[in-house]
């Protein structure tokens, strides 16, 4: 505010000397205060691990590894693990990751060469739109709408051909993994979308035309030219859309059904990371479950910045082959 | 990342400023306030006291229902004025409070409700056959066990999925309390807590949580405090208790259980869950619920008086709510309770 002042003053002559003096100053001034900006981003960042990894350290003192490979959860014996959190929010976040990629791409593909010019920035816009319906609310309907849906109609569907799969075996309920995944597929779907059509978007088109002066046919287009190019944002896209399931914690805990057991179903209730987190923070029987909890928190934030590394790997390997070519 | 940051700090700055108000809104002067926070079970009885006490003495009662476990957490924490909780401290929870006394200032019930098509209101069950359905050994609603208490009613072969809070609850623990009085296998498999291990079933936050899985799962079977089962229309099972009788969950049936209180102890932690036969009319899973304070508050001055206030005035709120009066002897050791907190 201060050096924004005199440069309105900037045509009267009286100013000018103050003015070069204001010029003087404003520089590093500028460097400083987004120094500082850079520096409480990356302080904060620190902070949250450094709490973390304190908080936990009760519990990771009482059960050292053995907490990633137990499966108990007993806040009455102070017995706690996060082997079924670990595979619920693995196996929650992939599942619906595996759907919403192909879906995405679809979108993305429709949008940017396929749908009627008119329709392209409305249904774009609508899809984003799904983005920005906050989680709790997302996670209502999927208790008004969704779970009985899914829990009365598709599971028994599935459970009568495919129930020879232990992932589709057992009794049908509203609540549990498979609305989890769908809850989480509608989150990231707007997400993968919308970077995906960006991507694909930027295919230069003496690419696209070179193909079709090739003889190739629309889907050769695609499947020659936009695909191949737009391969690497296309991955990023989607570890970055796991990255969001991964975390989510409102909306899993209000349909996964918050329970510790090792069913393979995905029909019964089950819980992740970060639902359990949420819905037992407050109210820990003892320092040791919160710090069990905190425990929790320190293999979620260990897993998300493994996915997020993975993800920039993937995204540079990508972008070398793709400039090589 | 950037958003996650922002949001961050976002968070640290409401963090700091919330407690910083509560903290300073105390000592100053004007308007008195009181802030507490802790027990779903109380707070419909809460909401009907605030407005009530606002236009008698002019004090202002903020109150947070974020569940029994949250309370004795706030309390602990000291950032609150009093907590509320439905399970008495125990005694690592007493110690890390520092000095806290509870006060038993409501009583009230936990209902086993069910949801069940085709199946009628207050079905019969006993105390040991609903600890086999919450071990899993009790599977579908028609099973001999059920059948065998309930002659003449059509029961459908329907699976039983047990619902349970996953918050600290008190709920929880007069439940799971008197789960373990009346099965030897709940009392060595599970136990009881405000929170526990729950060998099957599927859980939700909160009476409103655990009330939504109930209402939209055919089958489903919970534990819930009495006034949500009432304002909700559930379905009420009746339990058998130490009599062998079956009384309907309500004031009249909480009241006889309570009646069988002679006695408070030092701490004030009354249990009265699974009473003796020699009380036939009484409910097996009445509960009190208290308040915890410091003994050394800031806003003791505020507070002795809505205390004092709630235990006697206060009560005549309960019954329309399915609140039961507190015994007396229950109000005289509660007033001498109230005279030990110094400000």
């Amino acid at each position: 505010v201060t050096s924004s002042a005199p440069t309105i003053a900037a045509g009267r002559r009286p100013f000018d000397i103050k003015l070069k003096l204001a010029d003087r100053i404003g520089d590093p001034l500028l460097r400083l205060l987004a120094a500082l900006a850079a520096l409480v981003g990356v302080g904060v960042l620190l902070w949250i691990i450094w709490t973390v990894i304190d908080k936990a350290r009760p519990a990771i003192s009482q059960f050292g590894l053995g907490f990633i490979t137990s499966t108990a959860w007993n806040p009455v014996k102070g017995d706690f693990g996060a082997l079924n959190f670990i595979y619920g929010t693995i196996v929650s976040s992939i599942g619906a990751l595996l759907v919403a990629g192909p879906l995405s791409v679809a979108i993305a593909l429709y949008l940017t060469e396929l749908a009627p010019r008119a329709i392209r920035r409305p249904v774009g816009m609508l899809i984003e739109l799904l983005a920005a319906i906050p989680s709790v609310i997302l996670g209502l309907w999927g208790i008004i709408v969704l779970g009985p849906f899914l829990g009365n109609h598709i599971e028994p569907a599935l459970h009568d051909v495919l129930g020879w799969i232990p992932l589709f075996s057992g009794t049908t309920l509203p609540y549990g993994m498979l609305p989890a995944i769908v809850i989480l597929t509608i989150m990231t779907v707007p997400i993968v979308s919308s970077i995906s059509r960006e991507i694909f978007q930027t295919t230069p088109s003496d690419l696209k035309e070179g193909a079709y002066a090739l003889g190739a046919t629309r889907w050769e287009m695609v499947r020659m030219v936009i695909l191949p190019y737009g391969r690497a944002g296309v991955v990023g896209a989607i570890i970055l859309g796991l990255g969001r399931a991964l975390g989510e914690a409102i909306a899993v805990s209000q349909v996964i059904g918050n329970a510790n057991h090792d069913h393979l179903s995905w029909f019964a209730p089950a819980g992740t990371l970060a639902a359990q987190i949420a819905s037992q923070y407050q109210g820990a029987v003892t320092p040791l479950q919160t710090s069990a909890l905190l425990y929790l928190a320190l293999i979620l934030l260990v897993i998300s910045l493994i996915v997020n590394v993975i993800a920039r790997l993937i995204v540079r390997r990508f972008t070398i082959q793709g400039a090589a070519h | 990342m950037a958003i996650a940051v922002v949001s961050a700090i976002a968070l640290a700055a409401c963090g700091s400023s919330s407690s910083g108000g509560s903290g300073g809104g105390g000592s100053s002067g004007g308007s008195k306030t009181l802030v507490g926070a802790g027990s779903t079970l109380v707070a419909p009885l809460m909401s009907t006291w605030q407005p009530a006490y606002n236009k008698a003495t002019g004090v202002t009662v903020t109150y947070g229902a974020i569940g029994s476990g949250g309370g004795i957490d706030q309390i602990t924490a000291r950032t609150v004025d009093f907590g509320a909780s439905d399970a008495p401290l125990t005694s690592s929870q007493a110690t890390a409070c520092k000095g806290c006394i509870q006060i038993p200032w409501a009583l009230a019930a936990t209902v086993v409700a069910y949801h069940v098509q085709g199946v009628p209101n207050h079905l019969k069950l006993t105390g040991p056959v609903v600890a086999d359905i919450y071990l899993g050994k009790i599977k579908t609603w028609n099973d001999p066990a059920i059948k065998a208490l309930n002659p003449g009613v059509n029961l459908p072969s329907t699976t039983i999925q047990p619902v349970y809070r996953t918050d600290g609850s008190g709920d929880t623990y007069a439940f799971t309390q008197y789960l373990s009085k009346v099965s030897p296998e709940w009392q060595s498999k599970v136990g009881f807590s405000t929170q526990v291990s729950f060998p099957t079933g599927l859980g939700g936050a909160h009476n409103s949580g655990v009330g939504g899985l109930l209402a939209s799962t055919n089958g489903a079977i919970a534990y819930i405090a009495i006034a949500y089962v009432v304002e909700n229309n559930f379905d009420a099972a009746l339990i058998q208790n130490a009599a062998g009788k079956y009384p309907v969950p309500g004031v009249p049936s909480i009241s006889a259980a309570a009646a069988t209180v002679k006695s408070v102890p030092a701490d004030n932690a009354i249990s009265i869950v699974d009473p003796p036969a020699s009380a036939p009319d009484a409910y097996p899973i009445s509960t009190f619920t208290y308040v915890i304070s410091p003994l050394k508050n800031p806003k003791a001055d505020t507070l002795k008086p809505f205390i004092n206030w709630a235990i006697t005035t206060g009560q005549a709120d309960g019954p329309k709510l399915e609140f039961a009066p507190l015994p007396s002897v229950v109000v005289s050791a509660g007033k001498t309770s109230v005279n030990k907190i110094t400000s």
